[in-house]
């Protein structure tokens, strides 16, 4: 197994390895550790919406409403943080993962329970997050001064010399690859992903599958939520627009197959570095910021591209073996 | 195995007689009972302000801004697939426009210039999604950026001002009373219809939605015919930027028109057409472009901010889409679950006694019109009825709960059993 | 009564209108190999899953050793120790061998976490006593048809089951591969397990069972001692009626060679094929499922691309890249999933009529309704096929009549060569006969036919002549006159020339 998941990425890598060396001709400043260490902090919040939108991507549909649900849950944890400064920080970090989760499940039921597309049941709640999002801050801004120190500490604090929203990361990337291998209902998401007539006769209901699927992408965009107002130190409801985008074209890039099926955590891990060093890279060059839209459509399009194809020769390799046998 | 199997062929190339309280019930009629509800409460909350003149107008022109992708996207989604890019492609247009107006180029070149370019986007999508076989929903995801990103990096944070004056006069004015561009908006819509309900083209959109695999074993090049829908959608947006433009006052800059693809996309959904293809029609997303209209202007009335209308856009979509599964089947899945207690032989035994039954009271009927029979042989056939209906009903009732019992030992049984 | 572990009393299962089991009987006694048989379409493959809980029934009692259960899903008919195994696989291709054989009944801790060391040690265990050659940690994808066969059972064999059901096992495997499913089979029968064992093969029914219980047209038949029954009247009982009448007098005159098919090779699916087939004459493509018929058929038609070969078309080699090439040649395919590949469901049946053939009722590209229907008209009335309304959707219909629809569609085309990928496929025996003779008909008119097909007897019956396909490879072409069922038999289970390349 290892040896094919090794074999599988190595593609991956070699992108990454490329990326890095062109970066590092054209910008060698590029390479100082504080400037490194800050493009993960900035690229860990996409890393774990990527995680969440990978469970979705498994399962064959697709969730846009996260960008919605980050601003939802992090307007709701800053706004009633600095209302109730006294209580601990573990309390707002519960309360994005909280709301983040129902908003999962709203996406799950509409998909999983009442069978609706995937697309369009999120293109639904994108809408219906966002306009809460705005309800529930009176489309107010919270700014640096209104947040209490140990909330921002809890993004942008540093904990042996990382920030702790890159620790946050790393737990979240450890805590998914854990669960995506070993589990039960990780390993079973896979199985909808893969068959769902097979996972039928095996007794696997898709409907709950799915619902745990959006539950765990929602839940991971609420703490993204609650950790962007603290690693920025600011709160609108206008947070988090076109972040889907962006997670998808991570997991398109780390190698998952939008058909549903495939997927790697070393693959997303991969996929969001090469974002971060991309973004990083035009976020150096004077004058390249307008074209950062512009470069990651082009991006995403030519990540599809190897995408299927790297998915079409894999099944030719497949079906060569096979060959073999006859 | 039909029931049916032995009648003759009929001769079927009668047209099936109209039905006028089938042809009420239809999706497209509850849209118009719906448009006309908006006005309804439009009336009663603000009656001055809805007869004052040029009220309807003004709403009607708010929604003719959409309109033109709404067109495209029906065919879109037809496909069964999704274009999120048509807005990116509608403000790229119009810079095409705005930038060659600028270099002083004639106007009828510029306009031009603007629509092409929204096929030349189209065509683009469509060289992904239908030869390279990319999904829909990803490739223009990518080019939605892609297009605007464009834009950005032309435009920065400048605004294009110098577009044709007659952009304007057709967003905003009127010949007697009609605005313009409802005009415009119907006689395209008009097209439309003819191409999806009469032409082959049109047929070959409804197969490929229906069933993409049977219209490739059919000989029909669906590759060739998603193509052709995508550089619609691209055309269509070009088109889209003339009104659109002439909507915002003859500017355009690169953060404008943000979540119209979505807008479109919500009220061909609303207009019955199906997200997985090959289902609905021409009109419904007519109606439903109106009825957003009114809407829209009506929540800005009674004071509802723009993000909230944005929760009601939302809750629309999803409701829509709801709708059409809430059919007979849904009602008889209600029914079974609650009323039969999700038992499957007793919802049979009661299906039956009600038939059995209801051809016993036919009888009854027959008996009492049978001229040739006596009173009190009508009386005792009658009466005969009657009581096996009466026995009919009590067997059911019995054998019905017999089996609920039966079925909650089952339950239980099953409980203990499983536990384990 | 108390020897039967298993009993199932007058089941009836409906799909959406369509009856899959009218009222069902079967019986299982302990420790006994029961041969189901019937033919496609006599609902065996809807009755198993009701047994094992894919499907709940609409009426009727399931007895497990004479007390009344219920199953809400697979896992709890396999908790009571009931496991099948699956005419189509059912499995997850993109997931190993070893989490086929364990999805729905992990090895696990308390908290869900997979035990993968032992599931792979376990896996190793069960399959290798099958065969030698699966690697347990490959995906199921990398897999032949009749490796996955042999994970299923692997898969059955895992659940400790005491009652065990097959669904046609036997059919892609080889006659080494049979012997030692045979011998398994026996070996779980004398550790006391039951087995159902649902075959279309008599030799696996004589070689196994001990009884025999039919099925027809979704209708328990009887169940007899296999010793106790002839091979004719079980034949009989099958089909309903004796077979001499099934199939009608041949009126075609066989002519020039219209298509020939040369040298056709595909990885991974069949290598260097060659046939051709005459003017009036109507060719037999057979073998076991997965042979790779489908796919060569396919390959005429444009919808696969053969790596290497030439098509032939009166004399003149022609080529072909998609349906619309072939079926501008006049090169037709009634294909083998009418429901995912010949109809669409959604729309009426004389808009499916003339959906291959929109270009003839078009004027300045408006579509012709009223032509349109016409033409449905006349086609449906030359088949006899039986709608109330052309207007309606072909999911209204029959299965047999729903065939029709796809035979229509193709003759609205003008065609040469007529290919039928399983043309009675899950149709009842009335309408079987109505189809061959259609064939019939199609044949002396002309046509030039192709007709893949699994039914020995209906090969036997139909053809002028056959071709025996075996592993992607032609194993042997017969004239009719010298063709019996042992000899196609034989040639379809023969190991081809192993000439790896």
């Amino acid at each position: 197994m290892k040896k094919i998941t090794g074999y599988k990425n190595f593609g991956l890598l070699v992108g990454l390895v490329g990326l890095l060396i062109i970066a590092a001709i054209i910008t060698p400043s590029m390479y100082s550790p504080s400037s490194l260490i800050s493009m993960l902090r900035n690229n860990a919040i996409f890393g774990m919406l990527a995680v969440g939108e990978m469970f979705v991507l498994i399962t064959g549909g697709i969730d846009i409403s996260i960008g919605s649900i980050l601003s939802l849950a992090g307007v709701v944890s800053a706004m009633q943080m600095s209302k109730h400064m006294e209580l601990p920080t573990v309390v707002w970090v519960a309360v994005g993962l909280g709301v983040g989760l129902i908003c999962g499940l709203v996406n799950g039921i509409l998909i999983g329970k009442l069978k609706i597309v995937p697309m369009i049941a999120t293109l639904g709640t994108m809408y219906i997050f966002r306009g809460m999002s705005f309800l529930v801050s009176g489309g107010e801004w919270l700014f640096p001064h209104q947040f209490t120190e140990s909330f921002i500490n809890c993004a942008a604090g540093k904990t042996f010399g990382l920030y702790n929203v890159i620790w946050f990361e790393v737990i979240v990337l450890v805590l998914a690859g854990v669960f995506m291998n070993v589990f039960t209902v990780g390993r079973r998401i896979f199985a909808i992903g893969t068959n769902v007539e097979s996972a039928h006769v095996a007794g696997i209901n898709d409907g709950n599958i799915k619902l745990v699927a959006y539950g765990i992408c929602g839940a991971l965009a609420g703490l993204c939520g609650m950790l962007y107002t603290a690693n920025y130190a600011m709160c609108s409801y206008t947070m988090g627009e076109g972040y889907e985008m962006t997670a998808i074209a991570i997991c398109i890039l780390g190698g998952v197959a939008i058909t549903g099926g495939r997927a790697t955590i070393d693959g997303v891990i991969i996929g969001n570095l090469m974002m971060s060093v991309i973004t990083y890279f035009i976020s150096l060059l004077p004058g390249l910021s307008v074209w950062q839209d512009a470069i990651q459509g082009a991006i995403i399009i030519v990540a599809v591209l190897i995408n299927v194809s790297m998915i079409k020769a894999a099944d030719k390799r497949l079906l060569k073996e096979r060959g073999a046998l006859i | 195995m039909s029931g049916n199997a032995n009648a003759p062929v009929r001769d079927l190339t009668a047209k099936e007689s109209f039905k006028l309280s089938k042809f009420l019930v239809k999706w497209e009629m509850m849209l118009v009972y719906i448009l006309i509800l908006i006005n309804v409460a439009l009336i009663i909350n603000k009656p001055g302000l809805y007869f004052s003149r040029g009220t309807i107008q003004a709403i009607i022109e708010s929604g003719m801004d959409l309109s033109m992708l709404v067109l495209g996207m029906i065919f879109i989604l037809m496909l069964g697939d999704i274009d999120v890019s048509c807005a990116a492609n509608m403000i790229l247009s119009a810079m095409v426009t705005g930038l060659m107006m600028d270099a002083g180029l004639p106007v009828i070149l510029c306009v031009a210039g603007g629509v092409l370019t929204g096929g030349l986007c189209g065509a683009f999508n469509g060289f992904f999604v239908a030869y390279m076989k990319m999904p829909a929903v990803i490739v223009t995801i990518a080019t939605s950026m892609l297009f605007r990103g464009i834009v950005k990096i032309v435009l920065d944070v400048n605004v294009l001002k110098n577009f044709p004056s007659f952009y304007t006069a057709l967003a905003w004015s009127d010949i007697a009373g009609i605005p313009v561009a409802m005009i415009a908006f119907l006689l395209i819509s008009l097209i439309f219809v003819l191409l999806l309900h009469k032409t082959t083209f049109g047929r070959r959109l409804y197969m490929i939605g229906n069933n993409p695999t049977v219209t490739t074993y059919s000989g029909i090049n669906v590759e060739k015919t998603k193509m052709e829908v995508f550089i619609i959608m691209g055309l269509m947006a070009g088109l889209a930027s003339i009104f659109f433009v002439g909507r915002m006052g003859g500017g355009v800059s690169s953060t404008m028109g943000t979540g119209y693809e979505m807008d479109a996309i919500a009220i061909c959904v609303l207009g019955g057409v199906s997200t997985n293809g090959g289902k609905g029609k021409v009109y419904g997303p007519i109606i439903a472009t109106f009825i957003m209209a009114f809407l829209i202007y009506t929540l800005g009335l009674m004071g509802v901010d723009a993000n909230s209308r944005k929760i009601m856009t939302g809750i629309i979509l999803i409701i829509a889409i709801l709708i059409p599964n809430i059919n007979r089947e849904f009602w008889a899945g209600l029914k079974l679950k609650f009323v039969y207690n999700n038992n499957k032989n007793v919802e049979a035994i009661n299906i039956k006694t009600q038939n059995e039954v209801k051809i016993l009271k036919e009888e009854i009927a027959a008996i009492k019109k049978n001229a040739d029979l006596s009173a009190d042989k009508k009386a005792a056939k009658e009466k005969e009825c009657l009581d096996k209906i009466a026995t009919l009903q009590k067997r059911c009732k019995e054998t019905t709960a017999a089996l609920k019992t039966e079925q909650q030992e089952d339950n239980a049984a099953a409980k203990k059993r499983f536990a384990k | 009564m108390e020897d039967y572990i298993l009993e199932l009393k007058d089941v009836v299962k409906t799909f959406g209108g369509v009856t899959a089991l009218n009222g069902v009987h079967f019986q299982l006694k302990k420790g006994e190999i029961h041969a189901l048989m019937g033919e496609n379409g006599a609902g065996k493959s809807t009755f198993i899953k009701v047994i094992t809980g894919v499907h709940q029934p609409d009426s009727g009692t399931m007895l497990l050793e004479g007390e009344r259960v219920t199953f809400r899903n697979t896992q709890d008919s396999a908790k009571m120790g009931i496991a099948a195994i699956y005419q189509h696989v059912t499995a997850f291709p993109d997931l190993s061998v070893t989490e086929n054989i364990f999805m729905g009944q992990e090895i696990k801790n308390k908290l869900g976490v997979y035990n993968w060391r032992l599931m792979t040690k376990r896996a190793k265990e069960l399959i290798s006593p099958l065969s030698s050659e699966i690697n347990v940690s490959k995906p199921m994808s990398a897999l032949s048809v009749a490796q996955q066969q042999l994970v299923e059972i692997a898969k059955a064999l895992s659940r400790d089951a005491r009652i065990l059901i097959m669904d046609e096992p036997t059919a892609s495997l080889t006659k080494h591969e049979c012997e030692e499913l045979y011998r398994i089979a026996e070996e779980l029968r004398d550790n006391g397990v039951s087995i159902i064992f649902i075959t279309h093969k008599f030799e696996d029914m004589y070689r196994l069972a001990t009884r025999v219980t039919v099925f027809r047209d979704s209708q328990y038949i009887g169940a007899w001692d296999v010793d106790k029954i002839s091979n004719q009247k079980l034949i009989a009982e099958m089909v309903g009626r004796e077979l001499s009448q099934m199939y009608p007098e041949k009126t075609a005159q066989i002519g020039e060679t219209v298509l020939s098919v040369n040298h056709l090779s595909k990885e991974g699916y069949f290598r260097d094929i060659s046939f051709d087939v005459k003017k009036g004459e109507i060719l037999a493509l057979t073998g076991l499922v997965g042979a790779g018929r489908t796919e060569v058929v396919q390959s005429v038609f444009g919808i696969m691309k053969p790596d290497e070969g030439s098509i032939t078309l009166e004399g003149k080699e022609i080529k072909i890249n998609s349906p619309i090439d072939a079926l501008a040649y006049g090169i037709g395919l009634l294909p083998e999933d009418r429901q995912i590949q010949g109809l669409v469901n959604e729309l009426p049946i004389y808009e499916n009529v003339s959906s291959a053939s929109l270009k003839k009722f078009q004027k300045n590209s408006i579509i012709d309704v009223k032509a349109e229907m016409l033409n449905a008209i006349d086609l449906c009335q030359k088949i006899q096929l039986k709608a109330k309304d052309i207007a309606a959707p072909p999911s209204s219909l029959s299965g047999g009549n729903q065939q029709k629809v796809v035979f229509a569609k193709m003759l609205s085309c003008d065609l040469k060569v007529l290919i039928m990928d399983e043309p009675t496929k899950g149709i009842d025996v009335g309408a079987k006969n109505s189809i061959y003779e259609i064939m019939n008909e199609l044949a002396a008119s002309g046509y030039a036919i192709i007709m893949i097909s699994s039914e020995m007897p209906e090969v036997l019956g139909m053809a002028d002549r056959i071709v025996v396909m075996k592993s992607g490879r032609v194993t042997g072409e017969f004239d009719i006159k010298e063709a019996t069922q042992e000899i196609l038999l034989e040639a379809s289970l023969m190991n081809a020339k192993k000439e790896e390349a």
